[in-house]
């Protein structure tokens, strides 16, 4: 497969794990496995002092899979620069997946408050990839502050509903010179095929995957579903019709009269 | 009085003269692996390599942040 160039680093899998809602680390790091993934998303959060925390850090071997930190939790611009800025202090890398999302029901990104954030964070050096909604202006207004990609929704984080935003996802693919990450809202390997057909770069998977009956299998699937989404766009499609056009040869039937 | 920190929003006390007196002796204290955490005091960022050097002081509001799971 072709690989993918996000700011300095190159990618062979086109498929981005997030690593939340699993029923245990061990699940997880075997799923992530089992993807083909080279970069998974984290979250911030604080530490509980009453009692122990797991350390997530030690299922994630970042010799293979590049921690892209998020800013989940941050509802404004403001937060989310704190929490980017935590994050580098944390990892030590400077990617981060910025989202900021005020309305904790759809989970929906604020737009204004994200290129806010995307401009000083590129300022500061980070790589950034934004998660959007399907806005073809928010995302070609992203791209001029320097964003490192564009991560339009495909529906609702964690909604599993698809690819609900196909047309100004078309849109955005159309117009980017950043790579596309289709991210949030892909339920189904199918899905992620979808999108990877209509030219996206690359999707990010996390709910479809960890609540699956058996999260090492789907991702499996999905790890499947992505490479053949991709071989199918570079292959390019056949041309859809109204009317039937017959796969057989139309002469030499085992009849006489001409009909 | 008894010195107190703010740890993560919530008003911590401790023994007259046995507040920790820097960030990792505090981490210590409350057994905390170093390495896992990244800390504001308020709202400053301190970096891992700094943690035995920055000093406490009562009424200080201290944030200890560590990467979970997420999308």
């Amino acid at each position: 497969m072709d690989t993918l160039k996000i700011a300095d680093r190159e990618f062979s899998s086109r498929l981005f794990i997030g690593t939340g809602k699993y029923a245990s680390s061990a699940i997880m790091a075997r799923a992530i496995a089992a993807s083909g993934t080279q970069m998974v998303t984290v979250a911030l959060r604080r530490v509980d002092i009453e009692n122990e925390n797991d350390n997530l850090l030690a299922a994630i071997d970042r010799t293979k899979y590049l921690l892209l930190p998020n800013t989940s939790g941050a509802r404004d611009g403001a937060e989310a620069v704190r929490l980017a800025r935590l994050a580098r202090a944390a990892s030590g890398i400077r990617w981060v997946k910025l989202e900021v999302t005020p309305d904790p029901y759809y989970l929906l990104p604020d737009g204004a408050e994200t290129l806010k954030a995307a401009e000083i964070l590129v300022n500061e050096g980070f790589v950034v990839l934004p998660y959007i909604n399907a806005d073809p202006i928010l995302a070609k207004r992203l791209q001029d502050v320097g964003t490192a990609t564009v991560m339009p929704l495909a529906a609702p984080i964690g909604s599993n509903q698809g690819l609900q935003t196909r047309a100004s996802i078309e849109i955005i693919i159309e117009q980017a010179t950043v790579p596309v990450v289709v991210d949030a809202g892909l339920g189904l390997p199918s899905h992620a095929a979808e999108a990877m057909e209509i030219g996206a770069d690359a999707v990010l998977v996390n709910t479809a995957i960890a609540a699956a009956a058996d999260p090492v299998a789907m991702a499996t699937a999905f790890k499947f579903a992505v490479e053949a989404g991709r071989l199918a766009r570079l292959a390019g499609g056949a041309p859809r019709q109204r009317a039937a056009s017959a796969s057989s040869p139309l002469t030499g039937f085992l009849r006489n009269d001409n009909r | 009085m008894h010195p107190t920190l703010r740890i993560n929003g919530m008003e911590k006390q401790f023994p007259q003269d046995r507040l920790p007196k820097t960030l990792a002796e505090l981490l210590a204290e409350l057994k905390i692996d170093q390495a896992t955490v990244v800390a504001e005091i308020d709202g400053h960022i301190i970096e891992r390599k700094n943690f035995a050097a920055a000093a406490l002081q009562p009424g200080q509001s201290i944030e200890l942040v560590r990467f979970v799971g997420g999308g």
